[in-house]
């Protein structure tokens, strides 16, 4: 080692520039949320503007509070803690500008879209096609300023921050593109790659882990830099760090068909999904444990300190939304939970809580450290932790109670199980409206403690002087010897590699394998299981060594990384997209739409209708005795993207199908309430006046046959006398109900698409396939 | 809660990063319990689900308790001949009944008057679809699917069907004239 020493200053430039981009964005995230909430309680709220309807903002506010306020609390924090845990400044200051001003270049494009209604229509992923693109190549520079900077490290090994910060890069980068792969009809609109049982499948595995990758590993790699920091303590323990690390990427990636439990997903699926949500509960609870017990022997600042009180109680949130989430992940639980309010309470608990709260924490710690100056005002910040807490309290309170409440009601039945108790739909939601205002005013407070944080920020930033951190280091103190580099074969022919993926490959063979196939699988899986013990203790030095030298080597971390996290999606996503298409569909096969029906579903996702209804009977009584019969999986597998929702706010809609007339449509859509007295849905009177977009359809059509979906090779002539006949029918109808529109009206096509909705062909019995 | 003693153990391990340092205590017992009962759960819960398959998947279990629901409504479905349900209407338990669940799940298309509005008038003497205290009920069973009238007695129950069927028979005399209407022209709520 050199004896030359040189001065490194950080980049906290683009730290300053994150974190100050999380605070705005948060805010204005949060404020949509609660505008929502609001709407949900006073219908009124939508004021039949399009673009203020609660379908087309509550994506904006999901997308907001992810992608905005997490996303830029996150590249802050990991910026901030990465180069201070390696040892080197950010390796390209060009890539960190790119990398910020893109990231809200996205932000502000994604904020224009959503309100629009350019959506694709499916949760978390509603933004189109070009913003994906940029969303993309922007995290490639995120990644490639990262492991630029871990290359040019002066501190050999890997913290465990940073390998949390590792599997963030990698996996969402993974889930993303995957998730949006799609073809697009024009600058605006795709359709996604996958349809149907596929599309739901590859949307919840990306939904699940963006709640993994996006939510929980950058922030436990912050929480593990930050907390320590805040309580001047050691971390609780290292052992933990390493088995928590590992199994949660892991095990979380297998668990995203919980978001599907009793539905037409393959039951094979839904048994994966369910005990490997179950199976994270230890993981995550590990997680909890590390930050909550590293605080412990600095209780008394809990006193003194919000920024450690905040991290205490966005762990605690932490501990009780992972224990929360294995819980409704059991299917019975689910049948009760699922569509309803309790899922958006649980939900909330894991954002408000533990990222919000983090974000916080880590905020107030990072603020004097960053401009140089102490923070203007403890107190304030001791009020907004409070407002903050109750905030949180009353918001999970009520949608426990809400969704518990609206649960049972569907789920009751009357007359020996054979009649629903509440055969109304809307009895229910009246019921849990005060819950709703409960919400409201818990989100509220929320908000109002959010603002807290930004006067207090302004107050403390308003003259200060930004100050950059520096670090004196040996030059090449981040080099590593020969011996300690590791090879691909040394990588992989460890013990610990060698035994985890033979005992995965065994476990397979033994859940997917025939009958010998899956006995062998399991003899094997129970002796690599004793072997890999035996070893362990009898050789448990090399396990050690072998793992010190890991850490020294970012490639070879990151590859291993890369098939843990890989694993999960394989082996569920593989044999979907082969096996569930159209031709193998059994016992019964949507129609496809015709024209004008594919011009109204269009309306439909871009309304962003599946934000309230869904299009999905499970195979539970309730569900049967409400809706009709269960939905199969050949029922929506021409589905591009796939409808099946997350929440009932209104009733399903999966048969909804000439179960009404189309005037009833008309004036449904047209007033909710001179239908259903007391609805809270908003009204589409935009729906009666804008025209239907025919002129797109000749290539929306083309586009989907090229997925697939079995349309004639129709000229775009023989398209449109398609549409005018069914157009000209039902607005003849209607007419004839006593309403005059045009048929080229956007309500017409939605019409057409809400009559179709049920219809199926049944399908001779193929011979029963392998699962 | 009194303060746990500072464990400055031995498990301190001596690599610091930025200031950080780490424990390389032990994981708890409990932690571990959970984390390898859950794996066993999983073996188990899928041996029972889809290895052997004993335990039936959701389509089943869905069909055979909807095999139990009808043949339990097929043993406890109410009388409903025209005596009998004239005589319900006659009785103010089952009209009021009837009123109740009329309020809930007809009123919207039918009018709190009973006069009609996406659906026919129900008080005048004008019928689409037979005015037989019979002709009233399998409307309710069977629906009207192509004007919007859904099939309701599969919804609330054979005996709330025929509660409804005596409210509305409560507004009509037995034996008064019966006309046929050809359709009904909407009345749309402004």
């Amino acid at each position: 080692m050199s004896d030359k020493k040189i001065t490194i200053e950080f980049n906290d430039k683009v730290v300053r520039q994150f974190l100050l981009a999380s605070v705005i964005w948060g805010a204005v995230g949060m404020l949509v949320g609660v505008i929502i909430a609001a709407q949900l309680r006073y219908w009124q709220l939508n004021l039949d503007v399009p673009w203020l309807t609660f379908g087309r903002i509550r994506p904006l506010h999901t997308n907001a509070v992810i992608f905005a306020f997490v996303g830029n609390m996150m590249f802050a924090g990991v910026y901030y803690s990465t180069q201070r845990l390696v040892k080197a400044r950010l390796a390209s200051d060009f890539l960190s500008q790119l990398h910020f001003w893109g990231w809200q270049l996205i932000i502000v494009a994604a904020a224009i879209t959503l309100p629009l209604g350019f959506s694709r229509g499916k949760e978390y992923g509603e933004l189109i096609w070009p913003i994906n693109i940029a969303v993309t190549l922007i995290w490639v520079v995120f990644a490639v300023n990262f492991f630029w900077t871990l290359a040019r490290r002066r501190e050999p090994t890997l913290y465990v921050g940073i390998w949390f910060y590792i599997a963030t890069i990698i996996t969402v980068a993974m889930l993303y593109i995957v998730n949006h792969l799609s073809i697009p009809t024009s600058l605006l609109h795709s359709y996604p790659l996958f349809g149907g049982v596929q599309d739901a499948l590859v949307q919840w595995w990306y939904g699940h882990n963006a709640v993994a990758f996006f939510l929980t590993t950058p922030i436990l790699g912050i929480m593990y830099y930050f907390v320590p920091k805040a309580a001047e303590r050691p971390v609780y323990s290292y052992r933990m760090s390493v088995i928590h690390f590992w199994s949660l990427v892991f095990v979380y990636i297998w668990a995203g068909p919980h978001h599907l439990l009793n539905t037409a997903l393959p039951d094979w699926l839904q048994t994966l999904g369910m005990t490997f949500s179950l199976m994270l509960w230890a993981p995550s609870w590990a997680g909890m444990l590390n930050g909550l017990l590293t605080i412990r022997g600095a209780w008394d600042k809990l006193r003194t300190e919000p920024v450690l009180k905040f991290f205490a109680v966005a762990v605690t949130f932490y501990g009780m939304s992972t224990f929360e989430g294995p819980l409704l992940s059991i299917k019975a639980v689910s049948a009760l939970g699922h569509y309803t309010d309790w899922i958006i309470g649980h939900v909330h608990s894991g954002t408000l809580g533990w990222n919000g709260f983090m974000a916080a924490g880590m905020i107030y710690w990072l603020l004097p450290r960053l401009w140089n100056k102490p923070l203007h005002s403890v107190p304030l910040a001791n009020l907004h932790f409070w407002l903050g807490t109750v905030g949180i309290l009353l918001y999970t309170a009520a949608m426990w109670t809400s969704g518990i409440t609206q649960g049972v009601m569907l789920n009751a039945t009357t007359e020996g199980g054979t009649v629903l108790a509440y055969p109304n739909f809307l009895e229910t939601v009246t019921t849990i409206r005060p819950m709703m205002m409960m919400r409201l005013i818990g989100g509220g407070l929320y908000l109002v403690g959010w603002f807290l944080l930004i006067y207090n920020l302004w107050k403390t930033v308003a003259g200060a002087q930004a100050v950059n951190g520096t670090i004196e280091v040996f030059d090449d103190a981040g080099d590593i010897t020969a011996d300690e580099k590791l090879s691909l074969m040394g990588t992989f022919l460890s013990p610990p590699v060698a035994f985890s993926v033979l005992g995965v490959g065994f476990a397979c063979a033994w859940m997917f394998g025939n009958d010998v196939l899956s006995i062998a699988g399991l003899v094997s899986l129970m002796l690599c299981v004793v072997a890999a013990y035996a070893h362990f203790e009898s050789r448990g030095k090399k396990w050690a060594s072998w793992w010190d030298r890991l850490l020294v080597n970012s490639a070879p971390f990151t590859i291993l990384v890369v098939i843990a996290v890989a694993a999960g999606g394989l082996v569920q996503i593989i044999p979907t997209v082969l096996m569930h298409r159209a031709a193998n569909v059994e016992d019964r096969r949507q129609f496809p739409y015709t024209p004008l029906e594919l011009a109204g579903r269009d309306i439909y996702v871009s309304e962003g209708c599946y934000n309230c209804h869904s299009q999905m009977i499970r195979t539970l009584v309730p569900d049967v005795l409400r809706y009709g019969d269960y939905s199969r999986l050949g029922e929506s597998i021409y589905d591009h993207p796939f409808q099946w929702g997350s929440k009932r706010t209104g009733p399903d809609l999966a048969r909804v199908g000439s179960k009404y007339p189309n005037i009833w449509h008309y004036r449904h859509m047209e007033n909710p309430r001179s239908i259903s007295a007391g609805s809270i849905m908003p009204n589409y009177p935009w729906l009666l006046t804008k025209a239907t977009d025919i002129a797109a359809l000749p290539g929306k059509i083309s586009v989907q046959r090229m997925l697939g979906v079995p349309y004639p090779a129709w000229s775009p002539a023989e398209v449109f006398a398609n549409v005018d006949a069914q157009a000209k029918a039902i607005a003849d109808d209607l007419r004839a109900a006593g309403t005059s529109v045009a048929p080229d009206r956007e309500i017409v096509a939605l019409i057409a698409y809400l009559q179709k909705l049920g219809k199926f062909e049944t399908v001779a019995p193929a011979k029963s396939s392998a699962r | 809660m009194t303060p746990i003693p500072p464990p400055e153990d031995q498990s301190l391990r001596h690599h610091s990063f930025d200031g950080i340092q780490e424990f390389d205590r032990r994981l708890p017992n409990w932690w571990m319990v959970l984390l390898f009962g859950s794996i066993l759960f999983w073996m188990v819960y899928w041996a029972y689900f889809e290895w052997f398959r004993v335990g039936l998947t959701g389509s089943q279990t869905v069909e055979r308790e909807m095999e139990h629901i009808e043949a339990a409504r097929l043993a406890s479905a109410p009388t409903t001949d025209n005596a009998s349900l004239w005589a319900m209407s006659r009785n103010h338990v089952f009209v009021e009944a009837g009123r109740a669940t009329y309020a809930t799940t007809c009123v919207s298309c039918h009018g709190d008057k009973l006069q009609g509005g996406i659906g026919p008038n129900l008080v005048d003497r004008l019928w689409i679809h037979g005015g037989n205290p019979t002709d009233l009920y399998a409307t309710l069973d069977k629906g009207v699917l192509a004007k919007g009238m859904p099939a309701w007695v599969p919804v609330i129950g054979a005996k709330k069907s025929a509660e409804v069927v005596a409210f509305l028979l409560s507004h009509h005399a037995e034996g008064e004239p019966i006309e046929v209407q050809a359709a009904w022209i909407p009345i749309l709520p402004k």
